[in-house]
């Protein structure tokens, strides 16, 4: 995907921007989405791997920006790998350390961000095509979109699931939780309701 | 030699990067291990304690004690002595694991200083469905066990809860997690109460 310079204010603020709405990578572009669907039962959690993804997206863009003249076309996906699971094992040593109740929360899915396509996709259409500076604006836009994304389903899934929101209740106490929420099917659904409602509103938009 | 130069020419960036890269990993490592490991003993001792509130500290246990895993596979088991705050024994604790309903289930279980009763277990970590399977978590299941002989547990789908016996009571719904916990229990609470005995860490009172 090429930078859209079609947005008023430049390449730079385009970076930045278009990955809140315009190119959302899990409401738009629908890439990425083992996050929303597996760890979006709670804000925080959710939160917490938004961050990650920030932290991850923005430092693999900058190498890779850095290094993308020296790249051999054919040995290209490797070195993305190769840049991307040094960040999440460092991201991964971090949220031991220092946030062992999310890391727990987490599990396995801060390792998986390796996999993550939405930072592999970035690195190949921004990082090995654009300068650092342009890549880490891109890498915040995106990663922040994401983290967004991850915040609204698990705002909901949270609030319906356990009638909490940050772990303190909001629900009145006749409230009867909503099982369901917290078990996968409670993601596909929240995603699939928040997709439609997006796609009604931008075709609104649109005519 | 044409051979070598040609790899080396195509590949000095994903080996210079790699060397680079685990440095980093490394350093990172290093600087982080010490509190990630503090955090595990903390987690570990601080549901070791709700199990045995006399245990002011747990001394790792010297002797080879082996679990034989019911796959067949032998495992050494992490066995603790609890020390009271004037150093007597209060009992024993050890970390035991086996599979449940969605994935592997790991205890910490704490027994009497004779190893005659089983004081309690704590789940250290489980995947178990929010809802059913991991009410395994629940006091109503857990407090069955407290007290119960440290023997071979069986479960039952009717009987009384309260009752302090080798019967335990499955949760509605969830009899797979329920029997997982109590196979757990079956496989090392009487192989290491058997292997503590023949090493003389245990008196040889029985019941």
């Amino acid at each position: 995907m090429s930078p859209s310079n079609d947005t008023t204010g430049g390449p730079y603020s385009a970076a930045l921007l278009s990955g809140l709405w315009q190119e959302n990578p899990t409401f738009r572009l629908l890439i990425g989405l083992c996050p929303p669907l597996a760890v979006t039962t709670a804000v925080k959690p959710a939160l917490t791997m938004g961050l990650s993804v920030i932290f991850v997206l923005v430092c693999s863009n900058l190498v890779v920006s850095l290094m993308r003249t020296l790249l051999k076309p054919h040995l290209r996906i490797i070195m993305f790998t190769v840049t991307i699971a040094t960040f999440v094992t460092i991201c991964d040593l971090f949220l031991k350390a220092y946030q062992p109740r999310m890391s727990e929360i987490l599990g396995a899915y801060v390792p998986l961000i390796i996999v993550n396509c939405l930072i592999i996709f970035r690195a190949e259409a921004r990082a090995s095509k654009s300068g650092p500076l342009l890549s880490i604006l891109d890498g915040i836009g995106m990663g922040a979109g994401f983290t967004i994304a991850l915040c609204m389903l698990a705002g909901v899934r949270e609030l319906l699931a356990t009638g909490h929101l940050f772990d303190i209740r909001v629900m009145p106490k006749a409230f009867v939780p909503w099982l369901a929420m917290q078990m996968p099917v409670g993601a596909f659904i929240t995603l699939g309701l928040i997709l439609g409602l997006i796609n009604v509103l931008t075709r609104k938009k649109e005519s | 030699m044409l051979k070598l130069k040609y790899f080396l020419q195509q590949s000095w960036l994903l080996l210079v990067s790699s060397f680079f890269f685990g440095l980093l990993i490394a350093v990172t490592n290093a600087a982080l291990s010490g509190r990630i490991e503090q955090n595990k003993a903390a987690k570990l001792n601080e549901l070791t304690k709700v199990l045995l509130p006399d245990a002011e500290r747990f001394q790792p246990v010297e002797a080879d004690i082996e679990v034989e895993l019911p796959n067949g596979s032998k495992e050494k088991a992490r066995v603790f002595e609890a020390l009271s705050s004037d150093a007597q024994r209060v009992g024993w604790s050890f970390n035991a694991r086996g599979t449940g309903f969605a994935g592997p289930v790991e205890l910490v279980v704490a027994v009497d200083k004779d190893f005659q009763k089983i004081m309690g277990f704590n789940v250290l970590a489980s995947s178990e469905t929010p809802g059913f399977g991991d009410q395994i978590k629940t006091d109503y299941y857990r407090n069955q066990f407290v007290n119960a002989p440290a023997e071979r547990l069986t479960l039952t789908k009717t009987g009384d809860p309260a009752a302090a016996d080798a019967q335990i009571v499955a949760i509605t719904g969830a009899t797979v997690s329920s029997q997982a916990v109590v196979d757990i229990m079956n496989t090392f609470v009487t192989r290491i109460k058997d292997q503590m005995r023949e090493k003389g860490l245990i008196g040889n009172v029985t019941q």
